[in-house]
């Protein structure tokens, strides 16, 4: 992990010249500097340099503003001097969550529901089947509106409805947890498939394993991985999010697998970026824990980084298969950049390409690389900010004339179906691999 | 100036300032002093309290019970500005305009906006564009900086060299005075002469003689179509040479920058495009009627070849104008990575002396043994000279400031001004009598004195102390 000298390192890269303000979304709403990147580089710099990672000299407002904030990165990426401000951010959580504690009811998301062992908690059954208790159902299929306010959630939020089966245990998933097939020439996928998909959005899952197996791959969906940490991390519990680490990478270690494949942005990110800082300290790139964790990384591709016509398994037959979700010939197709993907991972032209060739109409939209307002656990801790984001969104699908959103993470996903249900928008939310 | 007179905000005076406004518009958190601390300058210079006032009364309440009880105010826009203009260097309250950020109006048969003070003004040209309008005051800064800050600072941008400076487009204001009245200065008429002109007074007055609070601005119509070109040099001098000979035949383009080496190559680290190796470089945009535009990129291409360009070329897509675009607005920022402290001067020489200014300049970058990087609006003469120094460098420090008086040095010399567009603030202080007479300097402070007679507003900017 960076250490407190690296991390100060960062911040005095910042000549506060404010460019990064124009990009941030939670600037944008909140207008005040705590809002926003720099102020936020100059808060995380003060702490650090006065309690380190142990703690932090401030209080309640410097943990909102560090909290406010969605990890975006559009801030590092139009930073002219390569300022990593979400890293800097992240180390502020840290600092807080080491004076007080996660809250009761963060701790609760991440380590009992998101964050055990298996994909398949009990807590999450019992959720699925208390559900009815606060939310109502909706006009949206899937989908559930909240009653009233409840913590973390918000009121009137529109939530996906808990799956009867999580994709982990569909028929699916159950067929391919052993190792992939071997001997055969095919290339052979390991699924890491992420919370997201395995709890909300299971028709993920199974449009990832169809796309992948017509291509031409074996799939795999070991049993044992777990979330990939994100959650963790950004609340600021780099602890759990090591265990996390720890564990996926020894669960796909043993499948001896040519790629690691995921359909959600976020845990493409988690896996590709995130795992090194948090298993191997800097310094240490020499390491045996190094050298594994460079060879896992190695393997590890977007659905839609892997299927692209210039891709590993170029994606086959999109032209004569039934594509399920697709009624009305002529639909119009619009896509949004999860920041996770595009900024964090560098793929935008891979999905867009994937849309052109699925026969659909792919329409842009304003501000397709904005952030959809969900992530750094900010749908989480300020509903409201993060909904207010997602208007902006909302307005740019409205002004693309789409029927469709087309996105490649579950997060963004349920952001987006809320915040069009809210704004009043007519299109369907879908993942890019479910259209093809 | 700083008077004795002035006094910190008491226990008793936040109780009274938590009486004017609402409970979530003032902050006397350690959190929101440090983030209302700095400006681009990158200095530290924490307030007492912050305030995010919403109407001009607040405003006037606030500025009454300054001067009741004598603690210093400091507006602040969106703090991008280069001369301190914004730090709290008598401690005191931050009131910054971020929440004032509403378009009023804009008026399609008159052709004017009237605006908040703390819209942003990037926000106020797209906005207009909506409507075929035109607001051109383009301040690099203009994606992030406020109208509020343009006016006090008289903001210019590349667009100055054809469509002028911030000062062109303010038809009236509202402004508090440092006492607390409210008044207002012109109005919607492209005209008016009743009176002095309030307006032109507290258009770069750097926030020492007015808070202003609403804008009546000026617009026009959006030219038909727009053509950016690069042109490369081997020589600085080159590129200096060929803006004086557009100039000289009478062609105005709409934006007319110079880069040299040592700024094309920080920016090469961020923008990747190929011109950390080039010498010096122009970027070059008209506007206009498409046959015009047409007949002047021929002409400026033949000048450029007059003068040893080693490339032309004209972008040939949106895209590519915008990589153009991130290229010189990432330049200041970026310089950074040459050294850890930037002496940032922004002087400007009559357009012909522009190559006396450039090579003056190397020259002195030369004889004082300091990294210098010139770039800026070239075409109407304003060179940011950029001395480059190692912050904890003692000895480098010191030849940076000797650097830098010599820079001032030969501007005035060659009949031009310390700051184009930046501002004085506190950075220039020390020079202003390098360029302004005695008497000047004391009919400024009388104004000074008239209007803001305990010293609160904005102390300890432009005029040196004695
Ligand atoms: C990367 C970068 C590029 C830049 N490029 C340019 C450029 O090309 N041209 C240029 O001219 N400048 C440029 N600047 C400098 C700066 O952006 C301008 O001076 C800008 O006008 C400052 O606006 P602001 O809102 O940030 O004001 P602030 O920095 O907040 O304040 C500047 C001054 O204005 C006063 N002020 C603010 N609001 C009000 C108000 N409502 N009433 C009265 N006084 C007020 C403040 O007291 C202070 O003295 C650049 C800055 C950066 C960081
Ligand atoms: S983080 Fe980068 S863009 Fe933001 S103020 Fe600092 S230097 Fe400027
Ligand atoms: S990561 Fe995004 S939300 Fe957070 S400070 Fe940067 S731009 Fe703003």
């Amino acid at each position: 992990m960076k250490s407190v000298e690296e991390l100060l390192d960062i911040a005095s890269k910042c000549v506060r010249c404010g460019t990064c303000k124009s990009f941030c979304p939670s600037y944008e709403i909140l207008r005040r500097e705590g809002g926003g990147p720099r102020g936020r580089v100059t808060l995380a710099e003060t702490s650090l340099k006065e309690a380190g990672m142990g703690g932090t000299p401030f209080g309640p407002a410097f943990q909102k503003y560090v909290k406010d904030c969605t990890l975006c990165g559009s801030c590092h990426s139009n930073c002219p001097n390569d300022v990593d401000v979400p890293a800097l951010i992240l180390a502020a959580r840290t600092g807080y969550i080491a004076k007080q504690g996660l809250s009761p009811f963060a701790s609760l998301a991440i380590k009992n529901l998101l964050g055990s062992e298996r994909l398949r908690p009990l807590s999450m059954k019992i959720a699925s089947k208390l559900q009815g208790l606060i939310f109502k159902g909706s006009t949206v299929e899937h989908a559930l509106v909240s009653r009233f306010s409840i913590p973390l959630i918000g009121g009137g939020r529109l939530v996906p409805n808990l799956p009867e089966r999580f994709f982990m245990e569909s028929k699916t998933a159950k067929a391919r947890k052993s190792g992939p097939e071997q001997g055969a020439a095919k290339p052979k996928v390991s699924f890491f498939v992420g919370c997201g998909v395995n709890y909300f959005l299971p028709d993920i899952g199974e449009a990832t394993v169809r796309v992948l197996e017509r291509s031409g791959a074996t799939v795999s969906i070991p049993k044992a991985q777990s979330c990939c940490g994100m959650p963790a991390l950004s609340a600021g519990d780099q602890k759990t999010a090591r265990e996390h680490a720890l564990k996926n990478l020894e669960v796909f270690e043993k499948e001896d697998c040519d790629y690691i494949v995921t359909s959600c942005a976020t845990c493409g990110h988690a896996l590709k970026d995130v795992f090194k800082d948090l298993l191997c300290d800097s310094g240490e790139e020499d390491s045996e824990m190094a050298k594994r964790v460079d060879a896992f990384v190695a393997k590890v591709r977007d659905i839609t980084e892997l299927i692209a016509p210039e891709g590993d398994i170029p994606v086959k037959d999109i032209e004569d298969n039934e594509r399920p979700l697709i009624t009305q010939d002529g639909s119009k197709v619009t896509y949004h950049d999860p920041c996770h993907l595009r900024r964090y991972q560098g793929i935008a032209e891979e999905p867009r390409i994937l849309l052109e060739s699925s026969g659909l109409e792919l329409v842009g939209m304003k501000h397709p690389c904005k952030c959809c307002g969900l992530g750094g656990g900010l749908a989480f801790s300020n509903y409201e900010l993060s909904i207010e984001i997602a208007r902006i969104k909302a307005e740019g699908v409205r002004g693309s004339g789409a029927d469709i959103v087309a996105t490649a993470c579950p997060g963004c996903i349920i952001q987006l179906k809320d915040a069009l249900h809210r704004y009043g928008v007519d299109a369907m939310v879908v993942h890019v691999v479910e259209l093809l | 100036m700083l008077r004795d007179s002035l006094k910190p905000i008491t226990t008793s005076v936040q109780k009274e300032l938590q009486g004017l406004l609402a409970r979530e518009n003032l902050s006397f958190l350690r959190e929101d002093i440090l983030c209302y601390s700095y400006d681009a300058t990158n200095k530290i210079v924490p307030p007492e309290a912050v305030a995010f006032p919403e109407t001009p009364e607040e405003i006037s309440a606030i500025l009454k019970l300054a001067n009741l009880r004598g603690f210093p105010v400091v507006a602040r826009g969106a703090g991008t500005g280069f001369t301190g203009g914004s730090l709290p260097v008598g401690g005191g309250l931050i009131l910054s305009t971020e929440r004032m950020k509403k378009i009023i109006e804009i008026d399609t048969d008159n052709l004017t906006a009237e605006v908040e003070p703390g819209v942003i003004t990037g926000d106020l040209q797209a906005a207009v564009e909506k409507h075929g309008l035109f607001y051109p005051p383009d301040p690099t800064s203009f994606k992030f900086s406020t109208i509020g800050g343009n006016i006090a600072e008289c903001a210019g941008g590349p667009r100055a060299v054809k469509y002028g400076v911030t000062r062109d487009y303010v038809l009236g204001l509202e402004v508090v005075l440092p006492t607390g009245e409210i008044i207002k200065t012109g109005g919607k008429t492209l005209k008016g002469v009743v009176g002095y002109d309030l307006t032109r007074l507290i258009v770069g007055s750097e926030g020492t003689l007015g808070v202003v609070t609403k804008a009546q601005l000026k617009l026009i119509a959006q030219p038909e179509t727009r053509k950016m070109m690069l042109v490369k040099f081997a020589k600085l001098e080159d590129a200096a040479r060929t803006v004086t000979g557009i100039i000289r035949r009478c062609i105005v383009p709409s934006t007319l920058e110079l880069i040299d080496n040592a700024s094309l190559r920080c920016v090469e680290e961020f923008t990747h495009m190929g011109l950390g190796g080039v010498e010096a470089v122009l970027l070059i945009e008209v506007d206009g009627r498409s046959e015009s535009v047409e007949k002047d990129v021929l002409d400026i291409e033949g000048i450029c070849k007059e003068n040893a360009s080693t490339e032309f070329r004209a972008a040939t897509d949106k895209f590519e104008v915008r990589d153009l675009w991130k290229v010189r607005r990432s330049i200041s920022p970026a310089l950074k990575r040459l050294k850890s402290l930037k002496l940032n001067e922004d002087v400007v020489v009559p357009r012909s002396k522009l190559v006396e200014l450039i090579t003056g300049v190397e020259q002195i970058s030369k004889e004082r043994g300091v990294i210098i990087a010139s770039f800026g609006h070239a075409g109407d003469g304003n060179i940011h000279v950029n001395i480059m120094v190692d912050k904890d460098d003692e000895e480098d420090c010191a030849k940076g400031l000797q650097a830098v008086e010599d820079v001032f040095k030969l501007t005035v010399s060659l009949g031009g001004t310390i700051s184009g567009e930046h501002g004085v603030g506190t950075t220039k202080m020390p020079y202003i009598n390098m360029e302004l007479g005695a008497a000047t300097i004391e009919a400024m402070k009388r104004i000074k004195e008239a209007l803001d007679p305990r010293g609160i507003l904005n102390p300890g900017k432009i005029f040196p102390a004695g």
